[in-house]
């Protein structure tokens, strides 16, 4: 009786996640240890720092989850036996639902592109297209802003990443979360974790990382341009334009249509006016309900053999590579445009082409208000903004169909 | 061996036919949102009085013309309107009301156990 107590507490003690972590120390345990420290640091940076709280919290609280020994709330080998072509469990979600814990079920949506869209329904029903359409060449700066994803393709190459992996990395300089996650979890499923984790710190650290590019490369009477007043947009153009655009950049590139078609649909339901109802939960509970469910399992991918390594650290220095080219591409095409246009635009509202809405927009008003604070260039700089938006998406569209 | 391994004809192409076609698609749309543009602007209808006209009492023929206002004169026309409309109100009676007060039950002031409802049974 005495020995089965005895028995019965041992075992006991051998469930319990610190005794797990300590069996395997010097394997896996440390690496799970600094992961745990790494998500608190996250949690610090989500609520003390605020930033991007929304996704960094579920992310860190994700990472959390996933790196509690003995808790099997996400296996990454039953998702490494779904990509392997000579498991009997290849791309089977049945194996997924039937031995996977919490994190692998919710983890199942990110892998079916499911969350990226859902987001992206929320994010057009939250978009003001009205300053594209009255200055349609925002558009040429929202594209420009895309080089810092294929110069940083380029060098990820170069680095020795693989074509998906480079794809996946590049993609950063869209600076476009959903749209990262969508790709990575198409090219480069392993890299998912980190390469999520560097498109939303940098996200958050527009207002530090843009403004030193912006004055570098403009001169003070340029920063102080100011810009035509915008023309008043019609309804009918309003509702009209999520629907061609859907149309056109769904027949020109297929690839891209799943978040276009999910950006414009969302987009359609806030400026139709008949399906209020639908908007309102588009741009609240579904926003909120897939956010916490994307944030928590890209947060699960995050375990400390996938993230503790060099390539890690490679993909933060590119994603900063990345989103400094696509902010530097928008500036210089601005000024290229003041060339051979009558109109002069202000270069500033150039590195709001990458998408990050509207914190990019906001960051060219705070740095044209610097020169000139009767100078109001937030309105304008929301063209090339939400321009980046369809620009990232279609980017994303081109690797996907080049790449996957 | 790294860089010997990548097929850089192959990254070349994905990066320059990529970023092409995105730029390629945008200039579409640009042309695209034009002619929407075009077809779709809200054209504000201005009255042009002409003496002709009014002098034999004809019906004004309005012209149809497409205005673009400076922001500053937006923010006065604006401003002005504000100023207008929120002087724009009726004039208050200045009479001092006293609200009615509910008052509380009581069983001390009630009438079912008054005096007069013992003596009636």
């Amino acid at each position: 009786m005495e020995t089965n107590i005895w028995q019965e507490i041992l075992e006991f003690f051998q469930t319990m996640g610190f005794m797990q972590m300590g069996a395997d120390f010097f394997g896996t345990g440390w690496q799970q240890l600094v992961m745990l420290f790494i998500s608190f640091f996250l949690l610090y940076l989500a609520i003390k720092k605020q930033y991007e709280p929304l996704l960094l919290l579920p992310i860190a609280f994700g990472m959390l989850l996933t790196n509690l020994p003995g808790a099997g709330m996400f296996h990454s080998e039953l998702w490494d036996a779904f990509l392997n072509p000579d498991s009997p469990y290849y791309h089977s979600y049945g194996a997924i639902l039937k031995n996977g814990g919490l994190l692998d079920v919710l983890y199942i949506g990110v892998k079916a592109g499911v969350y990226p869209c859902l987001i992206f329904i929320g994010v057009g029903a939250m978009t003001d297209f009205g300053p594209l359409i009255a200055n349609p060449k925002s558009l040429l700066l929202g594209a420009a802003a895309q080089i810092g994803i294929f110069l940083t393709f380029l060098c990820a190459n170069a680095m020795g990443f693989t074509e998906a992996e480079a794809g996946s990395i590049g993609i950063i300089g869209g600076a476009d979360g959903p749209t990262s996650i969508f790709l990575t979890s198409r090219l480069a499923p392993h890299l998912l974790g980190p390469i999520a984790i560097a498109a939303y710190s940098y996200m958050a650290l527009v207002p530090v990382i843009q403004p030193p590019i912006m004055r570098a490369l403009t001169t003070k009477a340029e920063r102080a341009i100011k810009m035509k007043q915008l023309r008043a947009v019609s309804k009918t153009e309003k509702i009209v334009f999520p629907i061609m655009v859907a149309t056109v950049v769904a027949l020109i590139l297929p690839d891209a249509a799943p978040l276009i078609g999910c950006l414009m649909l969302g987009n359609l339901m806030k400026e139709c006016g008949v399906v209020d109802r639908l908007s309102k939960t588009a741009q609240n509970e579904l926003m909120n309900i897939v956010v916490i469910f994307l944030g928590l399992s890209v947060g699960a991918t995050a375990t400390g053999p996938s993230f503790l390594n060099l390539k890690t650290l490679m993909i933060l220095a590119m994603g900063i590579v990345a989103f400094g080219c696509g902010s530097a591409g928008g500036v210089l095409l601005a000024k290229l445009m003041n060339v051979f246009s009558k109109e002069k635009i202000n270069p500033l509202i150039g590195s709001a082409g990458v998408s990050a809405v509207p914190m990019a927009a906001r960051v060219s008003q705070q740095v044209g208000q610097e020169e000139n604070p009767g100078n109001f260039l937030l309105m304008h700089a929301m063209g090339p903004n939400v321009a980046g938006v369809i620009g990232s998406a279609v980017a994303a569209g081109i690797l996907l169909s080049m790449l996957g | 061996m790294i860089m010997l391994a990548t097929n850089w004809t192959h990254v070349w192409m994905v990066t320059i036919l990529g970023f092409c076609l995105v730029f390629l698609l945008l200039v579409v749309l640009i042309y695209i949102l034009k002619l929407f543009g075009f077809i779709m602007r809200p054209r504000i209808k201005v009255a042009k009085p002409t003496e002709v006209h009014e002098a034999v009492g004809a019906p004004r023929k309005e012209t149809s013309e497409s205005i673009t206002l400076t922001a500053e004169a937006t923010a006065a026309i604006a401003t002005a309107l504000h100023l207008y409309y929120n002087g724009v109100h009726d004039e208050e009676p200045t009479q001092v009301t006293i609200k009615k007060i509910e008052r509380r039950y009581s069983p001390w002031n009630s009438k079912l156990y008054g005096m007069n409802n013992l003596h009636r049974n």
